[in-house]
């Protein structure tokens, strides 16, 4: 009887050692991060700091997200006052106060860059959750600017996805994205994201500052700053509306 | 004074005897000479190609990519596979005394600003266009657009005045299914880096005979594009044309001292591809060369036949008291006949097909199946119809022909008579 009491609480410390060594499974981390990421809704006063071709310049804007469906920017830096965009039911129109008119934004120009950013527009009003769209394989840990790192590969579940693969190092102690890559199906890297700063909402962590290169443009990359945030408050539904875009 | 006449009198004999000799055997005689004009034919009919394509070049070139006189800004040109409309030209001046300024230099006729822009395009089978903001109404004072009809080529409609307007290419509307009333939403990147959304209506469809411009180019109103692109009244690039296109590298030295450090000033002879096919020339005179030796073998060889089956006949020349120059320049001067009638037949049949080329323009675009459109030139070829190019293929087919048989010939004359008369 002894020992078989020994037997079993040394299996279950080495079980417990195993498993305090292994680390979360991959499912468990991309969960961890789309906890910290994936909003209800978010509002925010941000900047867009572009630099490209030896030139900088800043974007202004302030941003308004439900979901994955709804999203409403307006840009209100002088050379962009009174350009807005409308995500609604899965289509993207764009008010531009040159033309004075709503234009639909599809095909092929939901890749191109956003307001000459490093970011496409899909890459800016997207918001489902990665592990709805990704399957996730933990390829080991390593440091990352001083910061240990779980490092996880996703593999895009649907063909249509812009970025067929994906990296991402996951700070261990935090669970921040500190760093990710985005692949073409060739496997060349279109564009590398790296974390400046993360804040503590509630009970989880936010990207607040971040950088993104777009590895197919020479020397650029854009700074994302959000000066001011509010996570998962709710947003009248008359900021979605067609109406509000044509104001 | 005899001894000159005599000598004359001998070269008129020489000459008679070769002349002669030549309605021997005729139809080697017409092989020979057909075989020479083939290859002066090629050669003047290649050369008509040539200069006419390097014309069309050259006037594609000054018409839209350089003017006679090109100026942009020094960050432009780092970066001007992209169009950058970022690095205006004179930032700190007002445009209009800067072109006023350059107008005002000896020998210019205008100073025209344009301004190319990347535009995507919305729900459109043609993803990508090139906007050109030009002032339409002082271009065609200065410029003929259509490089083949020399008129301002436009098919349907009109050129855009100030309003929201644009013109596009008749292989773009063909492409894309637009026409005239037409609305064209696009997106452009302005000047400060921010996406400008614009839906100008189509007023007017054009035809320049140049390939990128029928099917990338949206022509647009420089004043507008200015506005759009957050440049207010400054400009991309500037287009300085002369009186005198050869005049352009003396006005360049002018032009870049109105427009001081920062700018980057070229005249149209210094663009790539111009510079490229001027470098290339010496290539086709090799070519042209290899193949005027390749027809010569033929004369060559009938030398060398002659010269064979007249053994008997060289030595009793010698015997009869010829001396071997003599013997020689007889043998030459039948090849410098053969030459001389080859490079006339072919000189008139490669006249007269060049001539022809020049009336009734080649169409290259169907020729390559429209994949002229990274190539500066238009699309239809006229062949250049030149005295100076007949004369120089009948002088360059008669000279290397009759040199060629230079060497053959002299083996007549290490004839011993002993030797050929006992064969």
């Amino acid at each position: 009887m002894k020992r078989t009491i020994q037997t079993i609480i040394m299996l279950a410390a080495l079980t417990a050692s195993a498993a305090a060594q292994s680390g979360p499974s991959a499912a468990e981390l991309l969960a961890r991060v789309d906890g910290n990421e994936f909003y209800s809704t978010i509002v925010y006063k941000g900047r867009m700091i572009i630099e490209y071709q030896g030139k900088r310049f800043v974007k202004k804007m302030a941003f308004w997200g439900k979901g994955n469906d709804d999203t409403f920017v307006e840009f209100v830096n002088p050379e962009d006052r009174g350009t807005k965009y409308l995500k609604k039911g899965g289509r993207l129109y764009v008010y531009s106060p040159d033309s004075e008119q709503v234009m639909l934004i599809s095909g092929h120009l939901l890749k191109e860059s956003m307001m000459g950013s490093d970011m496409s527009y899909e890459d800016s009003i997207e918001n489902e959750k990665l592990s709805a769209r990704y399957v996730p394989t933990l390829s080991g840990s390593e440091p990352l600017n001083g910061r240990a790192a779980w490092v996880l590969d996703l593999a895009a579940k649907a063909k249509t996805e812009s970025y067929p693969r994906r990296r991402l190092w996951i700070d261990k102690e935090t669970g921040d994205v500190l760093r990710y890559e985005l692949y073409a199906l060739s496997g060349a890297r279109l564009k590398e994201y790296n974390l400046i700063r993360a804040e503590t909402i509630g009970e989880r962590r936010f990207p607040v500052e971040s950088e993104m290169r777009d590895l197919l443009r020479r020397d650029s990359r854009t700074v994302f700053i959000m000066d001011s945030l509010e996570l998962d408050a709710p947003i009248d539904d008359s900021v979605f509306s067609m109406r509000n875009l044509e104001r | 004074m005899d001894t000159e006449r005599r000598s004359r009198g001998r070269l008129s004999a020489l000459t008679t005897i070769a002349y002669r000799n030549i309605w021997r055997n005729g139809r080697r005689t017409a092989l020979c000479v057909v075989a020479v004009a083939v290859a002066v034919f090629f050669n003047i009919f290649m050369q008509a190609w040539i200069v006419g394509m390097v014309d069309g070049i050259e006037e594609v070139v000054k018409t839209y990519e350089t003017g006679h006189v090109n100026v942009t800004s020094v960050g432009f040109e780092a970066e001007k596979e992209y169009y950058p409309v970022q690095y205006p030209v004179a930032e700190d001046r007002a445009l209009q005394d800067v072109v006023a300024e350059l107008e005002s230099l000896p020998g210019v006729v205008a100073a025209l600003p344009r301004i190319t822009a990347y535009a995507s395009l919305f729900d459109s089978t043609v993803k990508h266009a090139l906007l050109w903001g030009v002032d339409m109404e002082r271009e065609l004072r200065v410029n003929v657009f259509n490089l083949t009809d020399r008129d301002d080529g436009l098919l349907e409609g009109r050129f855009p005045g100030d309003g929201n307007e644009c013109a596009v290419g008749s292989e773009f509307a063909r492409k894309s299914g637009l026409r005239v009333g037409d609305p064209l939403p696009l997106k452009t990147v302005s000047s400060q880096f921010s996406d400008k959304y614009w839906n100008p209506r189509i007023v007017g469809i054009f035809e320049f005979d140049y390939r990128k411009f029928d099917e990338e180019v949206i022509i647009v109103p420089i004043a507008r594009l200015q506005r759009i692109l957050g440049l207010e009244d400054r400009t991309q690039q500037l287009f300085v044309y002369a009186r005198d296109a050869n005049d352009s590298r003396r006005l360049k030295g002018l032009v870049a001292d109105v427009m001081g450090p920062g700018h980057v000033v070229r005249e149209w002879g210094d663009s790539y591809w111009v510079a490229m096919m001027r470098q290339m020339n010496i290539v086709y005179v090799v070519v042209f060369a290899v193949f005027q030796i390749v027809a010569s073998f033929l004369i060559i060889n009938t030398v060398l036949m002659v010269i064979h089956e007249r053994i008997k006949e060289i030595g009793m020349m010698g015997a009869l008291g010829m001396t071997r120059a003599e013997i020689v320049a007889v043998f030459f001067l039948e090849a410098v006949f053969l030459s001389v009638f080859g490079a006339a037949v072919g000189t008139v049949v490669g006249g007269a097909a060049s001539a022809i080329g020049s009336m009734f323009p080649i169409d290259m675009n169907a020729m390559m199946g429209g994949g002229m459109k990274e190539f500066p030139v238009s699309g239809t070829l006229f062949l250049s119809f030149s005295p100076a190019i007949l004369a120089q293929g009948f002088v360059f087919g008669v000279a290397v022909s009759a040199a060629c048989t230079l060497i053959p010939s002299l083996k007549s004359a290490f004839i011993e008579p002993v030797e050929a008369l006992r064969r």
